[in-house]
């Protein structure tokens, strides 16, 4: 293999659970996700990208992109990158994410890009140590990825992996929160809620009634999921250095209501008792003794008033690859840009970009203090916490 | 799912020693399939099974002692031993049969939830199919038709892996059950098949919404077979270990112990206790079963034509 290589891990089964009934979620079939994957190919090989490394699965994906990339070998095209598959065994469970994970660190992949919502790049981001995660949205919820064109994500990994941008403006370093329980470590990218529930069950959460406290990294008001609670309460940005702990109240007697879209097409009143701000690295325990902890919108671990469980802000925990920045990058300097015939040169100069304002120090320190959404005619009696 | 256990693993057994006439299909190792989801079921309510019948007959309230009687052939039997392993039913029950024609419950549960629907009675038709049989052609028709007439109906694809010796992954051109409800407009989920726990909860959603007149749905249920296709068959299919490893590793009745102890819901004792009782009663089972008379020749004349 010469040059970086490029991992992908595209959940079989991610958006098929329980929300689909409760919520109208939406179903992304296996062939589209086959689909994502040639675009994002396409986009890797354009950006220079010779070697990918995916994960295995037998739910069709690997099947349809077989059958693809050997359509366009008969064809003449060559716009692919050579595939191979990670040799390991394949369970259909979440393990496979998890272990296909481990094994593109170990071989020392530059970037994984993950098919998946949520959930997926929560197993994903357990396991991939330093390496760098690309997301393409394709879950039930997804608060994590962002939405992009996944040509347009291959396009910027690739770029970011090649160095073609430099790794300052390639790379970001984010938040995560870490939940103790017992000796048990787990992790979550956005939100750790904490529900009635003593049973894991189909794992999705979508009973307002049982909410009882969430943590969040982020929380912004064009968010889905538990995160637009914050969103609407208290925003959090991902580049923020704090979080945000909601603690939630019944509906009928609690402070506030709030309406929020907690999952996909599921509009729900929470009652809220009160919105507090986490530091990093200071662990938090919990208000309810017993119940089951959902990280990341899915249920995954019970606990009982037995178990010490905590919870906790960490910072730069993980890297992502700002896509958006990649492309601003290449299209300053270029690089996608092929001088044809003797028209005059395009001017490339930085005066034509509108670019992305980053965060200052004080803008943040200022956003930081709830009483800043004091006016927020929500918050206003929860800002005194 | 004890009791489905224990009755599956004595046919295994009485089988292997010729006591059986006729052919058996075990269900052990899917237990919380049948059980989660008929936990949520009344009388009303109707379902169509498969040949692999005995799980979702136990768990919708039949007669243990009338099933195995009826698997012995005997005129004890809930089908007076005409029926055997494949034809069990007991309308009184809701169970309309467990179905030796792979898919032929699919159109059968939708009659039944047409049946609910016209009555108002807030009932529903549940049929249940394979993975193998869910590329039946009378399958699709009925998704197609329980769209159409919004009708209180859930397809539940009962997915063990191997439709016969045939693994899914060779022989369902969708890939996922979940893209052909879709493909019919109807919300389909998928579910680990061998947690009771999240079978109850997304069973419990889908009967909810199809009682109060929100329409069709489809559950995959990801589970595992202890035993072969039918008893008897050499599983020369499976790969080496993947029978030891699944029954080690992949039991839905050792989860559901282990999340209710450390739940504190129930002792060992009280398990242990309730694991003796079950095997008491199929030992009682199979005892009358072999105890009872045989059909003789006036019978082959009796039950041919049934008046609705």
């Amino acid at each position: 293999m010469a040059g970086p290589v490029v991992g992908i891990i595209a959940n079989p089964v991610s958006a098929r659970d329980i929300r689909r009934v409760v919520a109208h979620a939406g179903s992304l079939q296996v062939t589209d996700r086959a689909n994502i994957v040639l675009r994002i190919l396409a986009g890797l090989a354009a950006a220079g990208i010779k070697d990918v490394v995916m994960m295995p699965e037998n739910a069709g994906i690997r099947t349809h992109l077989g059958r693809a990339m050997m359509r366009a070998a008969n064809t003449g095209e060559a716009r692919f990158p050579d595939l191979a598959f990670l040799e390991m065994k394949v369970t259909g469970q979440a393990g496979d994410s998890a272990l296909a994970a481990r094994m593109m660190r170990n071989i020392g992949v530059a970037a994984i890009i993950v098919l998946g919502g949520d959930g997926t790049h929560r197993i994903v981001v357990s396991e991939c140590g330093n390496v760098p995660i690309a997301g393409v949205s394709s879950g039930t919820n997804n608060a994590f990825p962002e939405t992009r064109e996944p040509t347009v994500t291959g396009l910027g990994v690739g770029l970011a992996v090649t160095g073609a941008v430099p790794a300052s403006t390639a790379f970001i370093a984010n938040k995560r929160l870490e939940v103790a329980i017992n000796g048990r470590r787990e992790i979550a990218l956005v939100d750790v809620a904490i529900v009635a529930e003593r049973f894991v069950g189909s794992r999705a959460i979508w009973k307002a009634e049982g909410f009882r406290e969430l943590f969040v990294t982020f929380g912004e008001p064009g968010g889905i999921g538990m995160s637009s609670i914050v969103g609407f309460l208290a925003p959090v940005k991902r580049a923020s250095p704090y979080g945000r702990r909601v603690i939630f109240d019944r509906p009928e007697t609690a402070a506030f209501r709030l309406m929020a879209p907690i999952a996909p097409g599921l509009i729900e009143p929470i009652g809220i008792e009160r919105v507090e701000t986490i530091d990093f690295d200071q662990p938090v325990a919990l208000t309810v003794n017993a119940g089951s902890i959902a990280l990341d919108g899915e249920r995954e671990i019970t606990f009982s008033d037995a178990d010490a469980v905590s919870v906790t802000l960490r910072d730069a925990a993980f890297r992502t690859i700002d896509v958006a920045a990649c492309m601003s990058h290449a299209a300053m300097k270029g690089s996608f840009l092929e001088p044809v015939g003797k028209r005059p040169a395009i001017n490339m100069s930085r005066e034509n970009f509108d670019e992305r304002q980053p965060v200052s120090a004080e803008q943040g320190k200022a956003a930081r203090s709830l009483s800043d959404h004091a006016d927020h005619p929500r918050i206003r009696g929860a800002a005194a916490c | 799912m004890r009791t489905i256990r224990e009755f599956e693993e004595r046919l295994h057994v009485d089988f292997a020693r010729g006591d059986i006439p006729g052919f058996v299909h075990l269900y052990a190792g899917e237990e919380a399939s049948a059980a989660g989801i008929m936990l949520h079921l009344n009388d009303n309510d109707r379902i169509a099974s498969t040949h692999r019948g005995h799980g979702h007959c136990i768990a919708k309230g039949v007669s243990v002692k009338e099933m195995m009687a009826e698997i012995y052939g005997k005129t004890t039997g809930s089908c007076r031993g005409k029926g055997g392993s494949m034809h069990i039913a007991d309308l009184s029950k809701g169970m309309m049969g467990a179905n030796g024609i792979l898919g032929a419950g699919a159109p059968l549960a939708c009659g039944a939830a047409l049946a609910a629907q016209k009555l108002g009675h807030k009932g529903v038709g549940i049929c249940f199919v394979g993975d193998g049989a869910s590329n039946q052609g009378m399958f699709l028709e009925s998704l197609n038709l329980a769209a159409v007439w919004n009708l209180p109906a859930i397809f539940v694809v009962e997915n063990n892996g191997y439709a016969e010796s045939t693994s899914v992954e060779w022989a369902v051109a969708s890939d996922s059950y979940v893209d052909r409800a879709t493909g019919f407009g109807m919300p389909g989920i998928t579910v680990d098949g061998t947690d009771f726990f999240a079978v109850y909860e997304a069973a419990g959603e889908v009967i909810k919404r199809a009682r109060e007149g929100g329409g069709p749905s489809l559950l995959e249920c990801k589970m595992v077979r202890f035993h072969g296709h039918f008893e008897g068959d050499a599983q020369t299919y499976r790969a080496k270990g993947e029978l030891e490893e699944i029954r080690a590793n992949n039991d839905c009745i050792k989860f559901f112990q282990a999340r209710i102890r450390d739940a504190g819901v129930i002792s060992a004792a009280e398990m242990d206790n309730i694991d003796r009782e079950v095997a008491r009663l199929i030992d009682e089972a199979v005892a009358e079963a072999k105890a009872a008379a045989l059909p003789n020749q006036r019978d082959l004349l009796t039950d041919v034509y049934v008046a609705y």
